[in-house]
């Protein structure tokens, strides 16, 4: 098997996919680095002040002044108004959410990349895992081997999950290296809140408790790594199905995006919230952010994403063991 | 009932897709040391069988054994008899040809590096062998397609157009290589081509399919001589005609010459007869049909390719 | 080299999938099985360390006005409050503005509760505000309906609100000179101008007869300055101060604050 496995590796290294997602995103990490640090930036210069509590306190202004704006819509005002508590949760205790260091950065960057930009690249490498040999016609060579199916899927699919593991740690590892030349490599002890829980409109802060940010990244990062891998089986079963990666690649896309446009509209279609594209926000369990639909919580979403990862899986196995390969 | 010289034994192949059965029971053996010819148009189901043959598609009813192992029972002993080719030789364009084989080197237990270089060395690619596969020619593809069908020492080896895309030259070291395997290793090598030539001047046996299934097989020698054919310049062509009728098949007629079956003893009779009605004979020769005509001949006129 | 990349990589990978799998873990025990062994403690203002703070700190507080709603430019009275005083000191003058839309005084009352609010209060030089528009007007239904009954409810209210909030603001800061800003009557225009004008004196009478029981709450009349030309200085909603009417207004306040050499602000 390890063999098996370390074949499937020589050929994702090989393709240099992981080079190209490594690029991506320390692209991505510089913008945001460089966006953050003008938001900062302007931000003192409103306020004139560097001190975290007075602009935590004009955000937590600006938000009551947006909720009582006229024509905002119900799921932003329900939005608003769980960070709006939250925050004043923050301020109440005494604990900045957002002081500056590269483990805020990355503790932001993770949030704000698990239900898209993560996927986006876990697509990159799982999409043509199976698809390009069957496109490249290696895959009559691969089962012509005296290796049982089942045990080179097996193979692709630990190596699937290898590659996953690895763009997340490149994630953390470039996000905290270009971040923290800008905003220091400290904050790793930084205590943080979490145990949130939405109802309705009401945040209930009963189970509230203080957590070290560097544990808080860690459990964010178990989360977009679990995210990461679903995605990756339901893209790996595509990837089975279909021939053609860019086949594959666009219905993982499609997905995404309505994923992503579904999460801020369906909080009345409940029935949505069996789909697996608006249960990746993990994260916002976490840092308590009001899910898109009423009733779902972290264990619901895990679940939900476990079932589809599974049934994924399921189909991926019998179809290749037992497809006719022309 | 298999002796120890059968390498590979098809009984009653059949495969459905749908409602439609396109392998209609397949049943031949191959014996050690020989190459076997299959011949058939597309569509014949030569590649299906193939597949079949090398557990890429799964058979609805019929039983293969690869020497003695049957291949769905005990899948992975029996595939390792098998080095196999199917189509072109597909490999990973982004790896060297060596890393190509450590791939599927590591697939297969117990295969030494010193393999490896072995068959390198044996088609002949020790120079080029580090650089990536996509920069090779077709040519050197197709050997390395067989390097890597020869890395686990099978013995039996499965050639899906093995001479597809070669030049001349190429041709001809392909089919002395394929000899040399078969005669100096002692492979049974399987040859599907629709190169008819080749396989006239490859094979030991050939199976001509045709329609899912297989409608003769024979040494390649025997089909030949029984298609011998004679062919007549004579004048005036409608007598002589009339009169070889009574005598003998009349199988065509072309550019002014009768073609005839043939037979030896009788040859010297029907020309004598021709010469006695005052029929002039210009020309009698026998000739030895191509498979081409072979083959129309038996699948009634269906063309390959 | 290229074999140990691949070999490198791997091993990497098969570390950190070990590492997040941790981290799930974490997850995992984290978010079903807390016990709420000890709440996190709030913080109260003496938790709060006191800053050293620079410049000249105007804190402003109350509703849209203060806000600055109607202003395309968004700066509100406060906006032109600061624009005069910045032609008036060298010192940097720093503005936060809490003031919230729609905000009646039971809000405001609430929200100096606030430790953070609190704090910034304590900091405060000057303290700007407008309060007890909406709980009048409620949105200008109560003076097109007319009930003296109801308006008087609501003003009792209002200034037992009006007496919690100067209160709280003199206890956190007795140094700060607070310029309340009273009403204007938006409605001077229409026909029973008459009736609501009187109303408004009124309660802006009642409004500065409570702040005269603190110390340095100066009660800034623009009630005058939208008698004339209504219209000229009001948004288009008819309530809210246009640009012009915000400077009127900015331009008033500014007038009243004036500094010591070099020191903080100089009271009346």
């Amino acid at each position: 098997m390890i063999n098996l496995i370390h074949n499937e590796m020589i050929k994702i290294v090989r393709k240099k996919r992981l080079l190209i997602i490594a690029a991506i995103i320390a692209v991505l990490v510089a913008l945001f680095t460089y966006a953050q640090l003008k938001r900062v930036q302007s931000i003192q210069e409103r306020l004139g002040t560097t001190d975290w509590r007075s602009q935590l306190q004009q955000q937590i202004i600006d938000t009551q002044n947006r909720l009582n704006s006229s024509g905002i819509s119900e799921e932003w005002r329900k939005f608003l108004q769980i960070r709006l508590r939250q925050q004043q949760y923050y301020l109440d205790h005494n604990i900045n959410p957002s002081a500056p260091g590269a483990p805020t950065f990355m503790r932001m960057f993770v949030e704000n990349s698990i239900d898209l930009f993560i996927p986006l690249m876990v697509m990159v490498i799982s999409a043509d895992l199976v698809s390009s040999e069957a496109s490249g016609g290696t895959i009559k060579l691969l089962l012509t081997r005296p290796v049982k199916r089942w045990r080179i899927l097996l193979s692709k699919y630990l190596a699937m999950i290898l590659a996953v593991s690895f763009i997340l740690l490149s994630l953390g590892v470039i996000s905290y290296l270009i971040s923290g030349i800008v905003f220091g490599f400290g904050g790793w002890t930084l205590p943080l809140l979490t145990g949130f829980s939405v109802q309705g409109e009401e945040l209930d802060t009963s189970n509230v408790h203080l957590i070290p940010q560097w544990k808080y990244l860690l459990m964010e990062f178990g989360l977009a790594w679990f995210v990461s891998i679903v995605v990756g089986t339901l893209t790996f079963m595509l990837s089975v199905l279909m021939r053609s990666t860019a086949a594959v690649m666009g219905i993982m896309l499609a997905a995404l995006i309505s994923g992503a446009i579904l999460s801020s509209m369906v909080s009345s279609w409940e029935s949505a919230k069996y789909l697996f594209m608006v249960n990746l926000r993990l994260t916002d369990y976490v840092s308590g952010m009001a899910p898109p639909i009423d009733g779902m919580t972290l264990g619901f979403s895990m679940t939900v994403l476990t079932v589809w990862g599974l049934a994924a899986l399921i189909i991926s196995f019998l179809v290749f063991t037992r497809r006719d390969v022309y | 009932m298999t002796n120890e010289n059968t390498t590979l034994v098809v009984k009653d192949l059949r495969k459905k897709i749908g409602k439609k059965e396109i392998i209609k029971g397949l049943s031949f053996e191959l014996k050690k040391g020989e190459v076997f010819g299959f011949l058939g148009p597309n569509g014949a189901g030569k590649t299906t069988t193939i597949r079949m043959l090398v557990g890429l598609i799964k058979p609805t009813s019929g039983q293969i054994l690869l020497c003695g192992y049957d291949l769905h029972k005990e899948f992975s002993k029996s595939i390792r008899q098998i080095g196999c080719i199917v189509e072109n030789p597909e490999l990973y364009p982004y790896l060297s040809g060596w890393e190509n084989l450590e791939h599927f080197a590591r697939m297969v237990p117990d295969i030494p590096k010193q393999r490896i270089s072995e068959v390198v060395e044996l088609v002949g690619l020790q120079n080029r062998i580090h650089d990536r596969v996509s920069t090779y020619s077709l040519g050197m593809r197709q050997r390395l397609g067989i390097a890597q069908a020869l890395l686990g020492k099978p013995k039996i080896l499965i050639l899906d157009e093995p001479t597809n895309g070669l030049d001349p030259v190429g041709i001809r070291e392909m089919r002395e290589f394929i000899r040399y395997l078969a005669e100096k290793e002692g492979l049974t090598v399987l040859v599907s081509s629709h190169l008819l030539s080749e396989i006239q001047l490859m094979c030991d046996r050939v199976a001509i399919m045709s329609k899912g299934k297989i409608i003769r097989i024979d040494t390649v020698e025997h089909l030949l001589s029984e298609q011998e054919r004679v062919v007549w310049k004579v004048d005036p062509i409608e007598k002589a005609r009339a009169l070889l009728e009574k005598e003998t098949v009349i199988a065509g007629e072309k550019d002014g010459t009768l073609i005839t079956h043939y037979d030896a003893e009788k040859l010297p009779l029907w020309n004598e007869k021709l010469v006695k009605a005052g029929i002039k004979v210009s020309e009698i020769r026998t000739k030895l049909p191509t498979l081409e005509d072979l083959f129309i001949e038996l699948t009634g006129g269906e063309t390959i390719d | 080299m290229k074999v140990n990349s691949v070999k490198l990589i791997s091993a990497l990978s098969v570390l950190a999938s070990g590492v997040w799998l941790v981290g799930l873990w974490f997850t995992i025990k984290d978010q079903f099985f807390y016990e709420a062994a000890r709440p996190v403690k709030e913080i109260s203002l003496e938790d709060v360390a006191e800053e050293q703070k620079d410049g000249f700190q105007i804190v402003a507080l109350g509703d849209s006005l203060t806000r600055g709603t109607g202003d395309e430019s968004g700066k509100g009275y406060v906006g032109y409050v600061l624009d005069e005083l910045k032609t008036k000191t060298k010192q940097t003058i720093y503005v936060k503005n809490l003031a919230i839309k729609g905000q009646k005084s039971a809000g405001l009352v609430s929200q100096l509760q606030q430790v953070e609010v609190q704090r910034q209060i304590k900091q405060a030089d000057v303290i700007l505000m407008t309060i007890g528009g909406n709980d009048l007007f409620q949105g200008g239904e109560t003076l097109s309906h007319f009930s003296l009954e109801r308006i008087n409810q609501a003003k009792a209210k209002y200034l037992r609100n009006l007496h919690t909030i100067f209160k709280t603001i003199r206890n956190l800061n007795q140094d700060a000179v607070v310029f309340y800003v009273s009403l204007y009557n938006p409605f001077n225009d229409l026909a029973d101008a008459k009736k609501t004008s009187a109303i408004v004196r009124e309660w802006n009478f009642d409004s500065a007869e409570v702040a005269a029981n603190y110390p340095k709450i100066i009660v800034v009349p623009t009630f005058d300055l939208f008698e004339l030309n209504v219209k000229d200085y009001l948004y288009s909603d008819h309530f809210h101060p246009n640009k012009e009417g915000y400077k009127l207004i900015g331009e008033r306040v500014a007038s009243l604050i004036t500094f010591a050499e070099g020191e903080k602000n100089h009271d009346e």
